[in-house]
């Protein structure tokens, strides 16, 4: 009788733990808690221009990128331009998306949402940005879709054994442009064969500090470029997420390849000095 | 011998049960909503751009229950639309189209369930991610309106078999300007329109997912209630395509004044008689 009482409770409980098991999909203890709201953390920099992509270094020249001389060259016309009041190879004054890797600048917060198969990155900057990053173990499609965000792959890594992941690594191809690594218009190559590596980790000694290593490979450097960014979680227990929406206010007009400004009343206004009025061909020359 | 193994046993049971509390999100506990969705499509008369209430033809078939000021309203619009121009439908232009609008699905929609927020990702013209906080929360004393609004929603277990099977969602602080579908049916300028779902899978065909959709708002007799439908689509690894819509964009606002973009890159008008815009602040020869 013991021996059959064993044997049963032995049944329950091995049926108890495949109950357990099944009901379980998603153990949120093995991944790092990355929720609420992230914000860029301001490097001590004085002056340091918008968002730039070395947050160590100021905007501009000051960030050394390591540009071939045919995109030194572009980079000089776009500082050139921009000092004109044009907007150089800076994408988003038109209200195109900022795109890989620039937009983890992060000009505005940034949510993370960690899933067994995806982990989300939402950032609401000119469009309501959503990478996606793949940890299913999928392989690259053989077609993929091209964005300014790109397609990521992930693999999340537990670097110190303890049973927890504590690193995202993500590989990030497939992309379509114009995108420029900051505001100061340090464009991509225009063949958009940029892969993008990062390594996503918590700071042991502070949780609410996020390291972002990132390394980009493209044809318009001489070598990989690699940062070292940083986010601070915002400790809000109910964070508030505003939109952006930039066609919305915005000033800047752009007809063909020529960009003007909205005046207050609303009509058109030269962006530089002589700039002259756009083309009015295809209007009746008798209602001008 | 045996009762050690089976002290073992016990032990060993105890200890996965603890890891099961310590598991924060039993995802078996709601309905499975992975993967892309994407409007159902129902033959209705006229055909159209996808109209809010998805069984009638668009614009004046829609029969909105509209107050006699913003039937004129609408009527104006239609008849702006004849023109050339937009009316009031803001897509045009690029900007969101909002709640609730934004569920007629003209792009493909991802729904992303975590135990405090349930995210719909709809990416187009902009990518809207609209957060539907279940955490408990109360409705903050100040909210800043956006275009998707603030909403609350709440997991509901209807037929009692311990998995949650319907997502009831209230949603407020909506701004404009929105409308209800591309004919530009319009909300009240008061900006309080309220929009409750009831959102569930069908039980017979689970990748068949329900919209019953009730909007409140100043500028109609009576709640609106709609029901969408959506369709399962795409595949284990669905291709999800960015809608960024100032890109080719060819309609150019200067003012209150739309104009197109010609292949070219010139000025053309979109209305017939349309004057060019006033260059006062340029040099003139």
């Amino acid at each position: 009788m013991r021996t059959r009482s064993s044997i049963a409770a032995i049944a329950l409980m091995a049926a108890l733990s495949m109950t357990i098991g099944a009901a379980v999909a998603f153990d949120d203890a093995k991944y790092p808690d990355l929720r609420g709201q992230w914000l860029r953390a301001r490097a001590p920099l004085p002056n340091p221009g918008q968002g730039p992509f070395d947050p160590t270094k100021r905007g501009g020249r000051a960030q050394e990128a390591p540009l071939t001389p045919e995109y030194q060259k572009l980079f000089e016309a776009s500082l050139a331009d921009q000092a004109a009041g044009g907007q150089g190879g800076w994408q988003g004054g038109y209200c195109l998306p900022v795109g890989m890797p620039g937009m983890m600048t992060i000009f505005r917060p940034m949510e993370i949402i960690v899933l067994p198969e995806t982990t989300y990155i939402r950032i609401d900057h000119i469009r309501d940005s959503n990478r996606r990053i793949y940890t299913d173990g999928r392989d690259w499609p053989k077609e993929p879709p091209l964005g300014y965000d790109g397609y990521s792959i992930g693999k999340w890594i537990d670097t110190d054994g303890d049973g927890k992941f504590d690193v995202l690594e993500v590989e990030t191809r497939h992309f379509k442009g114009p995108r420029a690594f900051e505001p100061s218009g340090i464009s991509l190559h225009e063949d958009n064969e940029t892969v993008v590596k990062e390594r996503i980790y918590l700071d042991k000694a502070d949780r609410n500090l996020l390291h972002n290593e990132m390394t980009v490979i493209d044809n318009a450097l001489t070598r990989p470029w690699t940062v070292h960014k940083k986010y601070s979680r915002d400790k809000a227990e109910f964070p508030v997420w505003p939109e952006d929406i930039c066609p919305e206010g915005n000033g800047i007009v752009r007809i063909g390849v020529e960009n003007y400004f909205l005046s207050g009343e609303g009509h058109l206004m030269p962006t530089r000095k002589g700039q002259e009025p756009p083309d009015l061909r295809y209007f009746k020359p008798a209602q001008k | 011998m045996l009762g050690k193994s089976l002290l073992g046993a016990i032990a060993v049971t105890a200890a996965l049960w603890m890891a099961a509390d310590a598991a924060a999100a039993d995802d078996s506990k709601y309905p499975n909503l992975k993967g892309q969705w994407v409007r159902a499509r129902i033959p209705v008369p006229g055909g159209g751009q996808a109209p809010f209430d998805p069984t009638k033809p668009v614009g004046r078939g829609q029969q909105a229950p509209l107050t006699p000021e913003y039937q004129k309203i609408f009527e104006a619009n239609l008849a702006e639309q004849a023109t050339g121009g937009q009316g009031n439908w803001q897509g045009g232009r690029c900007l969101p189209v909002g709640m609730p609008g934004v569920m007629n699905l003209y792009r493909a929609m991802e729904i992303v369930v975590t135990p405090e927020t349930t995210y719909f990702l709809i990416d187009h013209i902009r990518g809207s991610s609209r957060r539907i906080y279940t955490d408990g929360r109360d409705w903050p004393k100040l909210i800043e309106p956006g275009f998707d609004g603030y909403s609350i929603g709440k997991w509901i277990d209807e037929d009692g078999d311990g998995k949650y099977d319907v997502l009831e969602i209230e949603t407020r602080a909506l701004r404009l300007p929105r409308a209800y579908d591309p004919s530009g049916l319009p909300f009240h300028a008061d900006g309080k329109t309220v929009v409750k779902e009831r959102m569930y899978l069908d039980k017979t065909k689970p990748d068949t997912l329900y919209n019953e959709m009730t909007v409140i708002d100043n500028a109609l007799t009576r709640p609106w209630s709609v029901k969408k439908t959506y369709s399962r689509e795409g595949g284990a690894q669905p291709t999800w395509i960015e809608d960024v819509c100032a890109e080719g964009q060819a309609l150019i606002t200067v003012g209150k004044e739309e104009y197109f973009l010609s292949g070219d890159g010139y000025l053309m008008p979109s209305k017939k008689d349309q004057g060019p815009p006033n260059l006062k602040y340029f040099r003139q020869p």
